[in-house]
């Protein structure tokens, strides 16, 4: 490997992790010397915790509403998903083809025009029943799911694409019945695609704030957009902690994926989706 | 039996294409509606949003703005990608492998904001970038990025490089190591073993990742609208704006429906052409 490929490794690592490792780091600097402008002290000229302690509640509501969504995203992305997969891979509906790109389509739509797409059919159904979704959690959670599905739908069908259909017949075969063939020989070998789906469901959900913007209420916001809101107008550097307090999160599930199911999980069913 | 699998496949399937359907067809038709100012939109299908979009300039800058950052971001990605995930594909210790690849996979996993406020952090015109090329005595003044259309460019690159070395080491995984060493063996020089037997491998693997990326940067919002300091309007930011600042409703489902099209248009076009390639390349051969 000559000296000038190991150069770009070394430098895309850096450039990948220095912004979560800097945020990190600058979430423990005093800072207060300069007000509102803390948050470019990196590395941090003291160590304190002062941030921790001065997260509003807000930012922990926001916390908790992300999390709740991210939630129902992913369990309705499976109870869709997980079916559609099965549907697509071993029915023989006619327009497969087409029916699995549709299912996808959602991954094709850049989330600011899903989001606006949501915002204007809730208007739509408001005007004509009289009560629309706009600015509910359950009409955020709806746009959540809508982009969250296509990720199951995506890893369960690779899975159950190298899936050895003859251990279904074994079993078949020795006197299971088919719902327990299901149960204790497809859904085991599945089951990563769908660990691996539904993470990924939650995560994309977790993280949106396009979908959000136009989606989430006045009385209540995701995480990431307050986080969005606090870089565009007033700067609080709790912001730095709370982030803080997510990628700890982040990598303690990650931590319990790989001695679960081992990360490359991940990487066999396609980051994309 | 097959009966059965399609039966389970007809409730997910309506409830996701009835969402798809209704939503896209509901904000593009509002679209077609005039805006009367203050949130409120006439009640008649009218073409005028879509002239003043095609014979206002700056509507079709920003289309065009758009464009220019995710082809960039496109053809910077995969110069940075492509070494990386090669590395990785043909490391000797798999334990090693691991540890690169999951390394991406937590960066990959971190919520765009949080990446966002690190590389303001980093880039600022008082970020760690600037202080220390500035202690160097490398630079006179601090670098402009953040507040301008490299700012967007940096926070874009930072999106989709992840995706971009995981898509391309599942490919490049996969052509056999064999192939490589038997041109070496018969006297080529490394680059050239690179250029006539690794890249036109991995060539398919590379378009499907370009486009990937080129439609997520298209539609990308955050970086633009923070990296850019309100001052790079790309498509996304106008959309937002429109809704947002001046609750032009119609006319946000407008742009969103022109932004829509023109990422299908260029996604139809791409597959379209690389077909015609990839049939000229064996009539060739």
């Amino acid at each position: 490997m000559t000296f000038a490929v190991r150069a770009v490794v070394g430098l895309v690592y850096l450039f990948l992790l220095a912004p979560v490792i800097v945020v990190a780091g600058a979430s423990f600097d005093g800072g207060k010397s300069v007000a509102g402008r803390a948050f470019l002290q990196f590395p941090p000229s003291e160590l304190t915790l002062y941030w921790y302690e001065n997260i509003q509640p807000r930012l922990w509501e926001a916390l908790g509403v992300s999390v709740s969504v991210a939630a129902v995203a992913a369990a309705a992305g499976t109870i869709l998903g997980v079916p559609a997969a099965l549907g697509i891979v071993r029915g023989n509906l006619p327009g497969k083809t087409l029916i699995a790109t549709l299912l996808r389509a959602p991954l094709q739509i850049p989330f600011i025009v899903i989001g606006i797409a949501f915002l204007q059919t809730y208007y739509f159904v408001a005007n004509a029943v009289g009560f629309g979704l706009q600015g509910t959690f359950a009409g955020l959670a709806l746009g959540h799911v809508f982009v969250a599905t296509p990720y199951v739908v995506g890893s369960v069908g690779a899975a159950l694409q190298r899936f050895d259909l003859r251990l279904e017949e074994a079993a078949l075969s020795l006197g299971a019945g088919r719902w327990t063939t299901f149960r204790r020989i497809t859904l085991p070998i599945i089951m990563p695609g769908i660990y691996a789906g539904a993470l990924f469901a939650f995560m994309v959900s977790f993280g949106d704030v396009p979908i959000s913007l136009f989606l989430a209420g006045a009385s209540f916001t995701t995480l990431p957009l307050e986080i969005f809101h606090g870089m565009e107008f007033d700067f609080d550097a709790a912001v730095l902690a709370i982030s803080t307090v997510v990628l700890l999160g982040s990598l303690v599930v990650l931590y319990f994926i790989q001695r679960i199911v081992g990360l490359d999980v991940l990487l066999r069913s396609g980051g994309n989706g | 039996m097959k009966a059965d699998w399609t039966l389970v496949l007809l409730p997910p399937m309506l409830f996701c294409f009835l969402l798809l359907g209704g939503t896209q067809f509901l904000f593009i038709r509002a679209g077609f509606f005039e805006d009367l100012g203050i949130g409120l939109i006439g009640d008649e299908l009218v073409l005028d949003n879509y002239l003043t979009v095609f014979t206002d300039p700056f509507y079709l800058d920003a289309l065009i703005l758009n464009m220019k950052v995710s082809s960039v971001v496109v053809a910077c990605g995969l110069l940075c990608a492509y070494p990386v995930a090669y590395v990785i594909a043909r490391m000797r210790s798999g334990q090693w492998a691991m540890v690169m690849l999951a390394a991406i996979v937590v960066s990959s996993f971190v919520t765009i904001v949080i990446k966002v406020l690190g590389l303001i952090i980093i880039f600022g015109s008082d970020g760690v970038l600037n202080r220390a090329l500035l202690g160097l005595g490398l630079i006179d003044g601090p670098l402009k990025i953040v507040g301008n259309v490299y700012g967007v460019m940096v926070g874009l690159m930072h999106y989709v490089l992840g995706f971009m070395v995981l898509m391309l080491f599942s490919v490049i995984q996969t052509i056999p190591r064999s192939l490589e060493e038997a041109a070496l063996i018969h006297g080529a020089p490394p680059w050239r073993m690179f250029a006539r037997v690794v890249f036109p491998l991995s060539l398919p693997g590379v378009a499907t990742s370009a486009l990937i990326v080129f439609n997520l940067c298209m539609g990308a919002f955050v970086s633009a609208a923070l990296l850019g300091g309100g001052r790079v309007l790309t498509l996304p930011v106008v959309i937002e704006r429109a809704i947002v600042l001046d609750t032009e409703y119609a006319m946000g489902g407008t742009l969103s429906a022109i932004l829509l099209v023109s990422v299908i248009l260029i996604n139809v076009l791409s597959v379209w052409l690389l077909n015609r390639f990839r049939k000229a390349r064996l009539v060739i051969a």
